[in-house]
């Protein structure tokens, strides 16, 4: 039992601190750390910087292109990113889709689609949950029917993030309406420039459009976007969920944003409120455990082992301490955190001064984000499985 | 940074389970419990397997180990609910052998490695509830002789230890003296705790005693991280047996005609204990790791494990019993004594209020594992 890093991973550590410093853009960096909006130029450009270096895809076998990083090495690699203020990188592709084509793609599939993935140049989306299948996602009633050399795609996907940027999607499709429900699926790629896919932003409550429906309307798809088998879909769909759960608990950027909810505590005058400072005080504990468990899978991982049964705790441990870190950065600017201006989650918005007031209202430009971050964190607890699923999982373990 | 254990310290928890599980039995626990709370004959079977030296060093008959292997028999005595205070043979054995004059470690050390003599630290006094730096035990010095003056408040195992290390204010500073169990103007009044083992309140009226060290603060900063990180291990196995006795309780109860296990409530509940379980495990096993580090970190990473396992034990004992429904308040069912005993964890060596003010005073720019 040891706790320190070895020899070897501080100096790999030391490397990838000073890459991503050094290649970084600023201006991006900037608008993380103050909760900004962020552009799709902006993502792209940070996916493809990591792409030049072969590192967008840094979770990926070396066969696929990918550095050959153990668990540790791969979670150094994402503190650093996230402490450094990179944006998070958009995972439908690199660390969604990519996992799968490799693992049941064909070699043509593999060829075709992986360069795009690894460079950033080829933005992916996810089409999983409909209207009525969020859950119980296996009810999916978007439809795929064969005719020869293709299917004919029909129905609806919601909820596809940032789905209005996407040049391809990767969709769960009903071909089979036999058995059971589960048994019907099947794993489809679909270029979004495809006649008759129509895609609707939806605002969310904090303003902002970062999911989408999506429409398929006799839209062909030929029969070699199918990947591996038809009606196994469900398969590789868990396959997928059980990739890289390590990360999703994000205690990288929980440890960056802890940071900045002192700051924001501090320019607010209620760091010396003690009430205030215990909440942060509880909130710094959370996180401290959070990482302690996140290192325990790793180590686990990195021997080979198989991940504890701790790993599905990091889902629902890390979306908490996600929403409370930006409820307590709210509660910390007090009325300030009220004003809205949808301008002012642009970097750079100075506005027009109100004779002898300020643009933002009390000059408090830094809290413009703050609720509308809040409000978007709501979404943590119930995408990506539900924290009440993740806990029938945690419960099924230990009930049967 | 790897969480295993070694082969030796896999045979160390084996050899303790053992013993907890022949030896220990919650029928024999009750006994001892009615009995006073302390059992002599069940502190020596402890010392025989060589746990009362574990941190002595090998030169005064101890085992030296570190750590890890004393997190380990903390949790593997804490599974068995075990009411006789090994961890303060630990302390014992870490103040002496770190910060006592030769003759005075020569004097205790082979006793506390043998469980001959059993030394309990005698430093909470009524008015400074968790807090080391509080101190109104007063030394003086008198024909070149050390004398005390004031009361202690629930020292473990206190009126069966047959040595004492006693924090008081000596010019001022607190320091540690060793006090016989023997020595005059010594007052004891022993009584049972809330979770079946046994303390004692002190009272020292011009009580003899030797120096451990004038520099006692630190010590005993030192002392009570120790007994923090004991308390930290203790409670991970006393939840752990918690959530299994629980969890093997609601596949049996039958309501409704089905097992309790299949109501959606009550299975939140159990995902919700092992989360308090795992997130508890992984602050001992922070808490141990950090034990040897500098002081100032050190003292942070045990405030934040005790805010941790605080939280986590209280739920875990509270959500143990109501799962159980009417027999978990029971004294006959073991979950009530699981949850006393949690509860008293929490109370020890400072609650989780207590370690929240530490942890928000100590608090940095940036925080993490690491720093």
């Amino acid at each position: 039992m040891d706790l320190a890093f070895t020899a070897d991973e501080l100096q790999f550590r030391d490397e990838v601190r000073t890459w991503v410093r050094d290649h970084l853009p600023q201006p991006i960096a900037e608008k993380v750390h103050q909760g900004l909006r962020l552009s799709r130029e902006d993502m792209q450009a940070w996916a493809k910087i990591l792409g030049s270096r072969g590192w967008l895809g840094h979770a990926w076998p070396q066969e696929f292109g990918g550095p050959g990083w153990n668990a540790v090495q791969r979670h150094l690699f994402e503190e650093e990113c996230a402490l450094a203020g990179a944006p998070r990188v958009v995972p439908f592709g690199p660390v969604m889709v990519a996992p799968v084509i490799m693992a049941f793609g064909s070699p043509e599939q593999q060829r075709r689609f992986l360069p795009g993935i690894a460079s950033g140049e080829v933005w992916w989306s996810q089409g999983y949950s409909e209207p009525g299948s969020g859950s119980d996602l296996a009810s999916l009633k978007t439809r795929a029917e064969r005719r020869g050399d293709r299917f004919i795609v029909n129905g609806q996907k919601t909820w596809t993030t940032l789905g209005q940027y996407g040049d391809w999607i990767f969709c769960l499709v009903r071909t089979s309406l036999e058995g059971k429900p589960q048994t019907g699926i099947s794993f489809l790629l679909i270029d979004m420039k495809s006649p008759g896919v129509s895609v609707r932003p939806i605002r969310l409550l904090d303003g902002e459009c970062e999911v989408n429906e999506v429409w398929f309307d006799q839209v062909e798809v030929p029969a070699e976007n199918l990947v591996g088998e038809e009606n196994k879909g469900w398969t590789y769909a868990k396959y997928l969920l059980g990739h890289e759960r390590t990360n999703i608990a994000d205690v990288n950027r929980a440890k960056r944003e802890l940071e900045r909810l002192k700051r924001i505590a501090r320019a607010e005058g209620v760091w010396d409120d003690w009430r205030f400072r215990d909440q942060i005080a509880l909130l710094e504990v959370d996180v401290v455990a959070l990482e302690m468990l996140v290192l325990r899978v790793l180590s686990a991982e990195r021997a080979g082992k198989q991940s504890l049964d701790i790993a599905g705790l990091l889902k629902i441990r890390g979306s908490e301490i996600q929403q409370r870190y930006t409820e307590l950065m709210m509660l910390a600017a007090g009325p300030s955190a009220l004003p809205l201006i949808h301008e002012a989650m642009e970097a750079g918005w100075q506005g027009d001064q109100a004779g002898p007031l300020p643009a933002f209202p009390g000059g408090a430009l830094h809290c413009a984000p703050l609720a509308p971050n809040y409000f978007n964190m709501r979404k943590t607890t119930i995408y990506g499985g539900s924290n009440e699923v993740q806990r029938n999982i945690v419960a099924q373990a230990l009930l049967g | 940074m790897d969480f295993d254990f070694s082969d030796d310290q896999i045979q160390l928890r084996e050899a303790v389970a053992r013993w907890v599980d022949k030896a220990y039995s919650f029928d024999r626990r009750r006994q001892i419990a009615q009995a006073g709370g302390f059992s002599r004959q069940a502190y020596l079977e402890m010392a025989e397997l060589g746990l009362t030296g574990l941190s002595v060093p090998a030169e005064h008959g101890g085992m030296g180990l570190g750590p890890v292997e004393a997190m380990v028999v903390m949790e593997e005595l804490g599974r068995g609910l075990v009411l006789e205070p090994l961890a303060q043979a630990l302390i014992a054995g870490l103040l002496l052998s770190t910060r006592a004059p030769k003759a005075i470690q020569e004097q205790w050390l082979p006793g506390v490695a043998s469980g001959q003599t059993l030394m309990a630290l005698a430093w909470q006094e009524r008015s400074a509830r968790h807090r080391p730096d509080v101190c109104q035990t007063q030394a003086s010095t008198r024909d070149g002789a050390y004398r005390l003056q004031g009361s202690k408040h629930v020292v473990p195992a206190g009126d069966q230890a047959e040595g004492l290390i006693v924090s008081a204010r000596l010019d001022g500073q607190i320091a540690l003296f060793a006090v016989q169990a023997g020595a005059s103007g010594l007052g004891r009044h022993g009584y049972n705790t809330q979770d079946g083992g046994r303390a004692a309140d002190l009272h020292f009226e011009d009580t003899p005693a030797e120096l451990i060290t004038p520099e006692g603060l630190a010590a005993l900063r030192h002392a009570v991280d120790l007994g923090a990180a004991c308390v930290c291990a203790e409670a991970v196995a006393v939840m752990e047996r918690s959530l299994d006795i629980t969890c093997d309780y609601m596949k049996q109860r039958q309501q409704f005609g089905v097992p309790i296990a299949s109501f959606q409530a009550l299975r939140h509940r159990v995902a919700d204990m092992k989360m308090q379980v795992e997130l508890g495990r992984s602050m001992s096993y922070y808490a141990w790791l950090k034990l040897d580090a500098p002081e100032a970190e050190r003292q942070q990473a045990i405030a934040r494990a005790k805010v941790q396992l605080g939280q986590s034990m209280r739920f875990v004992g509270q959500q143990s019993v109501q799962l159980h429904g009417g027999i978990g308040v029971t004294d006959e069912y073991i979950i009530s004594h699981c949850f006393k005993k949690l509860t008293q964890l929490e109370l020890s060596f400072g609650d989780t209020l207590h370690h929240l003010g530490q942890v928000a005073s100590a608090m940095e720019e940036t925080a993490g594992v690491f720093n």
